[in-house]
């Protein structure tokens, strides 16, 4: 009888053991929660007031990150979706170290991976940002330059280079996220190589009569250079 | 049947006989695929519940040289503004609603505040001008035209009028802007026959000869709000966004273009709208709001070619407009005595010391800051100062009328 409740009480014990172990890291998972999402609300509002002092919703409007979220169908300030942003990151942040304070092996390796990610996913941010700024310089300057030279589609070519750099930029992007690496370069070399060779077989074919005329026209110049001088020179 | 006189600088065309509005129509559809046409209408809730707008809709749904109609819709909420597109729906062209006070919209308005840009307080300038971006921004229409929403009396042979001579190439003009009688049992038009024209009139008097005031005498009803012009001079003009609209824009025109491409005509034997009471007392409503607006907007515009206003010519302005208003009110006596209409002169004279009262007002008002009347960037500077915004606009009103 005695040995029946013995089996029976040694798993309550173990029971109550681990949540003897247990309840404590409960109780610092529940306050750096509570610290946490304390501390990203009061970080969400500093760092709206801050982007709003430095006029970032104007910057944005010139940048055309306003009009990338408008495409998106999001309608509210650019500061109030970056200070949106930044909250969000830092619950998963906090929620992420709460997780790591139960010290259950499953979570902690989860959080590590979590953590080793957030490299990767700040410089696909960054290479966002700055690639999308270059596209938007470089697409610039191909409209002036090609709408000085009199070149008729000057904003078609623009907006062709502009589309291109963003699909090489998406690529880059997908590339760091590690996000299906091998299909993204795959798709990426036939996409870029497949534009490169229908513009080469255009102007090629395009061009035959063009090159043709433009050779042509050099020899002739060439020619007429150099029958040109008659005179007998002493 | 109007006389075929020509006054003034610019070109009238009277409606002389019958014309044919079958003919006027499909002229204008054969024009309009080389010169396509938006309509501009800028209307508030409440006037879908009077008695104009379903008369409106009805002409309208009758038009087939339109290229799209746009319609900003200002004082309503979102229920109002889906009753709005109900209301709209028997019209077959394309009608894009933009929703003043939708969540869009009004985030459209903050990017203008927030990069400096003073668009104005709630109103018909406001509401047209974001209009005009609209349809610069879709780059589907060559000409706009535009016209109250408030006509008791609307016909679509006005509008076929009013397109006319700036969708047809061949006669080259870039604006033009109607001109019309309003009579009911009596005279109706009190600011433009009291106000504008004798105050014109006593300016050349005063200051001589001058390009904007022969320009602006011109016009038989300077104040009508229907016009039509290129969307090249959409995106140049500046308009005001108080009462000053229509002499602003009138002012702007006279900027950029020469007369000989400005043009009035006659769409209407008679126009009834809704009417504005004077509020003789009350410089901050009404008729005399609208009188003070009009005044600053005329002198600011002098002020801007080098006219240079004192307290003196001020004070002989008003003196000299007095009497000119008097003469006027004797001259409309005698045209309302041969046609049989009411005439109190006793209110014409009330009415006309109400707006001496405003005109000295607006001179005080000029004296001490000459650059009170508020003018809204023209799209040009907006789009530099802003290169997305014509994207971000067109999406806000599209989603809406999703």
């Amino acid at each position: 009888m005695e040995n029946f409740i013995n089996l029976i009480l040694e798993p309550l014990k173990e029971l109550f053991l681990k949540f003897k172990v247990f309840v404590p890291n409960l109780l610092a998972m529940l306050v750096i929660l509570f610290i946490g999402i304390l501390l990203a609300l009061i970080i969400k509002r500093v760092l709206m007031r801050f982007l709003a002092a430095i006029n970032f919703d104007s910057w944005s409007d010139r940048m055309g990150f306003t009009k990338i979220m408008r495409k998106g169908d999001m309608w509210n300030k650019p500061s109030s979706t970056l200070g949106l942003i930044v909250f969000w990151l830092l619950i998963v942040l906090t929620l992420m170290s709460g997780l790591n304070a139960l010290q259950i092996p499953a979570i902690d390796q989860l959080v590590s991976q979590f953590f080793s990610y957030i490299p990767r996913f700040f410089s696909a941010a960054m290479i966002l940002i700055v690639g999308y700024l270059f596209s938007g310089f470089i697409s610039r300057a191909v409209l002036i330059t090609a709408a000085n030279s009199g070149f008729h589609y000057a904003k078609l070519l623009a907006e062709a280079v502009h589309t291109l750099l963003i699909v090489l930029i998406l690529a880059m992007i997908m590339e760091q996220l590690q996000i299906a690496p091998s299909i993204v370069l795959a798709a990426f070399s036939i996409i870029f190589g497949g534009i490169v060779i229908a513009l080469a077989i255009a102007f090629g074919v395009g061009g035959i009569d063009a090159a043709r005329r433009i050779i042509e026209k050099e020899a002739m110049t060439k020619r007429e250079d150099e029958t040109k001088d008659e005179i007998e020179h002493i | 049947m109007s006389d075929f006189y020509q006054n003034g600088i610019i070109t009238t065309l009277h409606q002389l006989g019958k014309p044919s509005l079958e003919r006027l129509e499909s002229e204008l559809l054969g024009f309009s695929k080389a010169r396509p046409i938006a309509l501009v209408l800028p209307s508030l809730y409440s006037e879908f519940e009077g008695p104009a707008m379903p008369g409106i809709v009805q002409e309208l749904a009758k038009v087939k040289y339109l290229n799209e109609i746009v319609l900003v819709l200002d004082k309503a909420s979102e229920k109002e503004f889906h009753k709005v597109r109900e209301f709209m729906s028997p019209i077959s062209t394309e009608i894009k609603i933009i929703h003043n006070d939708g969540k869009r919209v009004s985030e459209i308005y903050q990017t203008f505040a927030r990069n400096g840009f003073n668009v104005g307080e709630r109103g018909k300038g406001r509401s047209v001008w974001l209009a005009y971006g609209y349809v610069l921004a879709r780059g589907r229409s060559d000409v706009i035209a535009l016209h109250d929403c408030d006509i008791v009396t609307y016909s679509r042979e006005l509008l076929a009028r009013l397109c006319y001579p700036v969708v047809n190439q061949n006669l080259d003009y870039v604006f033009c802007k109607g001109y019309y009688s309003r009579i009911s049992s009596k005279m109706n038009g009190r600011v433009t026959r009291l106000l504008v024209t004798p105050l014109v009139r006593s300016l050349q008097q005063l200051i001589g000869p001058h390009d904007f005031l022969a320009f602006l005498d011109s016009f038989r009803y300077p104040l009508s709000g229907e016009f039509c012009m290129t969307t090249d001079l959409a995106r140049v003009n500046r308009i005001p966004w108080d009462w000053g609209l229509e002499v602003g824009s009138l002012a702007e025109v006279h900027r950029n273009y020469s007369p000989r491409r400005v043009c009035q005509v006659d769409i209407a034997a008679n126009y009834d709208h809704k009417h504005q009471v004077l509020s003789a007392d009350d410089a901050s409503k009404g008729l005399m709001k609208m009188t003070v607006d009009i005044c600053k907007s005329i002198f600011r515009t002098l002020a801007s070619e080098g006219v240079v206003f004192s307290d003196g010519l001020f004070k002989s302005l008003l003196v000299s407009y007095l009497r000119q208003a008097e003469d006027t009110i004797m001259k409309y006596e005698a045209d309302a005595a041969i046609n049989g209409l009411q005439f109190d002169r006793h209110e014409e004279a009330m009415a006309v010391e109400a707006f001496t009262k405003a005109i000295a007002i607006a001179t005080r008002v000029f004296m001490e800051n000459p650059m009170t009347t508020p003018l809204i960037p023209n799209w040009n500077r907006v789009t530099s100062a802003i290169p997305g915004i014509f994207e971000m606009l067109q999406k806000a009103v599209d989603e809406d009328n999703k």
